[in-house]
């Protein structure tokens, strides 16, 4: 497991929620090697229970999960007025699926298996865009440009 | 008709002109029977004289009125005066032969007489009738001759060739006279050669039939009388051929010692009179037949039953197994009880039951189901009917032994051109006062039943993997999901090792641990292929002892991401140490996934809030093994509730509606059983039970 997070800004933590432990374990193992933290759940539930706002840069989740699923989660955390980027990552192909994510304000879409590239890149783009909506989250409201 | 029966039935004709069938004689009608130039007697069967006609009163010179209320064997002069034949009478309807009875002078009169038996509507004898002529003037040989000859009519009688045993007769004969008498009860060989040298020129059907030939009159024509002559009583015949044929006796009488079918036995030979060649001899067999059925039912109901068997459409034999039975007595007066352990230990003893119990008849059926060309290539010993099936002589032995009336068996035969034939095979043990000697085999070719059933189960099975291709074509996304998963965390894995590779701080550790999870990830790959291969496959059903709980977890590999991805919640309950049921794997996990995925498609129709599927395993109160798939669905709709099971029903748009039935049908083959029901709450329940084997 990733070190304990301790909020400092400069440690970008991403939370990984899949109901598949050799897919949750293959995830989490690459983030390390990226030098990423993380944390791993297993259903959308658990990660709620742990979540808290600025908490997690990123969300990396699966779409269908027993419980709640990976959209749903998403629908939530737009209700709890969290801006954190999520990443979809699926098996499913369909693109009704794809596009159900992208209105509900997905990072990204990938379809299982991902290129590690690929992650890496978005993943990277992701925390910059939540490190900075994080920064005027802190300077108060609102900052053009 | 043979030459000796037509001899005899023309000697009976001059014995009692004009009688061939019974004269309708009442004792109130009895004028003409006064007219009669012929002895008319008329009893009771007990022998007590109710009537006496004039022709009486000359013959023995008593007058009616003496003789009407007494029995006739009070005027007896011999051992032979009345109805001393009775057993036979009774037996045949008639009886023909020499009576001795005294005159009223005291002089003995000889009669040649014939009795018949009159009986009421019901069968219930009536009376007696007697015709008599005087054959006083004969000389004693003449009429013992006769006698003879009447009583040949009415037993089973041989005409033997005894010419080609002259030689030995000879030299019996001279060995006689140089003081030394060959003793035949000392020399089977010459018993043997005496009976092997003796030919037959013909039998009659009695004979055939008592002894067994076995073969019907051509197979017996020609053929040493020692082929067919009961083993017990050859030296008996010997004798007699001997002391007739050599001329130091006109007619010899012997008790003979005679197994099966007849009591007390008497055999007679004697000389052919006439034109038959030197050497002719003529040999009877009376006695009273062990059952009391009379001949002139039997006759009637032979020449009926015999046109039934042949033409009954099952092939039929006709089994004598009274050796059998003989030897079942020996042993069981021994002690043996357990007949089946007993034959295991002597296997020779079934081996031996197989020649000495013979066929003694077969209908048109039976020669065609073993394609023989006459029924004679079928009347032997039963060995050949077991050519094809392992221990079901034994098992027909035990039934046997055990007394039981009936065997019952599916099994197979070897018929005589080598095909092997499946068959149904039935033995109908014969039960006093049945005739011991008539047990009955049917055979029933049941290939073309079993071809059926083998037509149906490849049906069903390709019905039921069409299911299933049909099933896995609807769970594909769920089935994609389930082997990406692993092929994800591969190649995620696969990445991760070569970036940590890349690295100049190389953590070898952690490429190991990585290696690993890569090799169990695509082991779990290759499982879940190998699964929905299995469940692709077209493959015979094969069945084992399974676990239902196990099948229920493999078959939600299909379709759980299925229910997951339709946000239902899915419980199960697996009842801990359930008995295994014997069934197949495929077939099975088939059956629970069709009901998942009604249950899935059911609950999504529905639009129901809060999805739910319970599946539960149990122990049902008979002892089978169940297995429940609960969903709180919108149910089934009350007039759907008969028809759910029906080929081509569906509720579903895009449904064909087999999955039900096909779960039924699988359910069936496995002896179960499977039903449909709505919750009390609402939703469907469906719920299927296997058997335990014992």
């Amino acid at each position: 497991m990733p070190a304990k997070d301790i909020c400092l800004p400069k440690t970008p933590l991403v939370a990984i929620v899949d109901d598949d432990e050799a897919v949750r374990e293959a995830l989490s193992d690459l983030l390390l090697v990226l030098d990423v933290a993380c944390r791993t759940f297993e259903r959308a539930e658990t990660f709620m229970a742990e979540f808290a706002p600025d908490r997690f840069d990123c969300l990396i989740t699966d779409v269908s999960m027993p419980g709640r699923s990976g959209l749903e989660l998403q629908e939530r955390l737009r209700e709890l007025g969290s801006s954190m980027p999520v990443i979809f990552i699926t098996a499913d192909t369909d693109p009704a699926t794809r596009v159900r994510a992208l209105k509900g304000g997905a990072y990204a879409c990938l379809t299982k298996p991902v290129n590690d590239e690929v992650l890496f890149h978005l993943l990277q783009n992701a925390m910059d865009h939540a490190g900075r909506s994080r920064r005027n989250d802190g300077r108060g409201p609102t900052s053009d440009d | 008709m043979d030459g000796v029966q037509r001899q005899m039935t023309n000697l009976a004709r001059q014995a009692s002109p004009g009688n061939q069938t019974s004269p309708v004689i009442s004792l109130e009608g009895t004028e003409l029977a006064d007219l009669s130039s012929e002895s008319v007697i008329i009893s009771d069967p007990h022998g007590v004289i109710q009537y006496w006609n004039a022709a009486s009163e000359v013959l023995y010179g008593w007058p009616a009125l003496a003789m009407i209320g007494r029995h006739l064997g009070e005027i007896g002069s011999r051992e032979r005066a009345g109805i001393d034949y009775i057993d036979a009478l009774l037996r045949e309807g008639r009886w023909d032969g020499i009576v001795f009875r005294r005159s009223v002078t005291g002089a003995e009169v000889v009669a040649v007489v014939r009795q018949v038996v009159r009986r009421d509507a019901a069968g219930v004898v009536r009376d007696i009738v007697e015709f008599g002529r005087d054959a006083t003037p004969l000389t004693e040989t003449e009429y013992l001759r006769m006698d003879a000859e009447l009583q040949g009519s009415l037993a089973a009688s041989w005409e033997l060739d005894t010419s080609a045993a002259r030689p030995m007769l000879d030299a019996i004969a001279e060995n006689g006279r140089n003081g030394a008498p060959v003793d035949l009860n000392l020399r089977p060989d010459w018993v043997d050669g005496l009976l092997t040298a003796t030919r037959i020129l013909a039998v009659n059907d009695r004979a055939v039939r008592m002894f067994g030939a076995h073969a019907g009159h051509e197979q017996m024509i020609g053929q040493p009388i020692g082929t067919f002559w009961p083993a017990e009583s050859r030296i008996v015949l010997a004798e007699l051929i001997e002391q007739v044929a050599s001329g130091r006796s006109q007619l010899e009488t012997r008790r003979m010692v005679l197994s099966g079918a007849i009591r007390n036995p008497i055999v007679r030979v004697w000389h052919s009179a006439g034109p038959k060649p030197p050497g002719t001899l003529l040999v009877t067999i009376n006695g009273a037949v062990s059952d009391y059925r009379t001949s002139w039912e039997l006759q009637a109901s032979e020449e009926r039953y015999r046109r039934l068997i042949q033409n009954l459409p099952t092939a039929l034999w006709q089994v004598d197994s009274r050796r059998a039975g003989e030897a079942f007595d020996a042993l069981k007066a021994r002690g043996v009880r357990d007949i089946a352990s007993y034959l295991s230990r002597t296997p020779d003893l079934v081996e031996h039951a197989k020649d000495i119990v013979r066929v003694t008849d077969v209908n048109r059926d039976a020669m065609s189901l073993f394609r023989a060309q006459n029924p004679a290539e079928l009347i032997k010993p039963v060995r050949y009917l077991f050519a094809a099936a392992p221990g079901l002589a034994e098992r027909v032995m035990v039934a046997h032994f055990e007394g039981r009336r009936n065997l019952i068996e599916e099994t197979r035969i070897r018929a005589f051109d080598g095909s092997i034939i499946d068959v149904l095979f039935t033995v109908t043990y014969p039960v006093p006062p049945e005739q011991l000697d008539n047990t009955f085999i049917t055979i029933q070719d049941i290939s073309e039943r079993l071809n059926a059933e083998r037509q149906l189960r490849k049906l069903q099975a390709d019905f039921s993997h069409a299911g299933r291709i049909a099933t896995l074509g609807e769970l594909a996304t769920s089935i994609a999901h389930e082997i990406n998963q692993p092929l994800a965390a591969i190649v995620t894995n696969g990445e991760t090792s070569l970036r940590w590779l890349a690295r100049t701080d190389q953590n070898i550790e952690k490429v190991t641990q990585l290696t690993s999870r890569i090799v169990t990830n695509a082991r779990r790959a290759s499982e879940i292929i190998h699964r929905i291969r299995s469940m692709a496959a077209k493959h015979e059903p094969e069945k084992r002892l399974l676990d239902i709980n196990e099948i229920a977890r493999e078959a939600l590999l299909f379709i759980r991401h299925d229910i997951d991805s339709k946000s239902i919640t899915l419980s199960t309950t697996f009842a801990p140490g359930l008995p295994q049921v014997l069934g197949d794997r495929i077939q099975l996990q088939q059956v629970i996934i069709n009901l998942l995925v009604n249950s899935v498609q059911a609950i999504v129709q529905s639009g129901q809030p809060t999805r739910r599927i319970d599946i539960q395993t149990s122990v049902d109160d008979g002892g089978a093994v169940g297995f429940s798939v609960f969903d709180n669905g919108p149910g089934i709709a009350a007039t759907d509730l008969a028809h759910v099971f029906d080929s081509f029903f569906s509720t579903k748009d895009a449904g064909i509606g087999i999955g039900l039935a096909i779960c039924q049908s699988i359910i069936g083959a496995h002896g179960g059983s499977i039903s449909g029901a709505n919750r009390p709450n609402g939703g469907a329940h469906f719920h299927f039970a296997l058997p335990v084997p014992a």
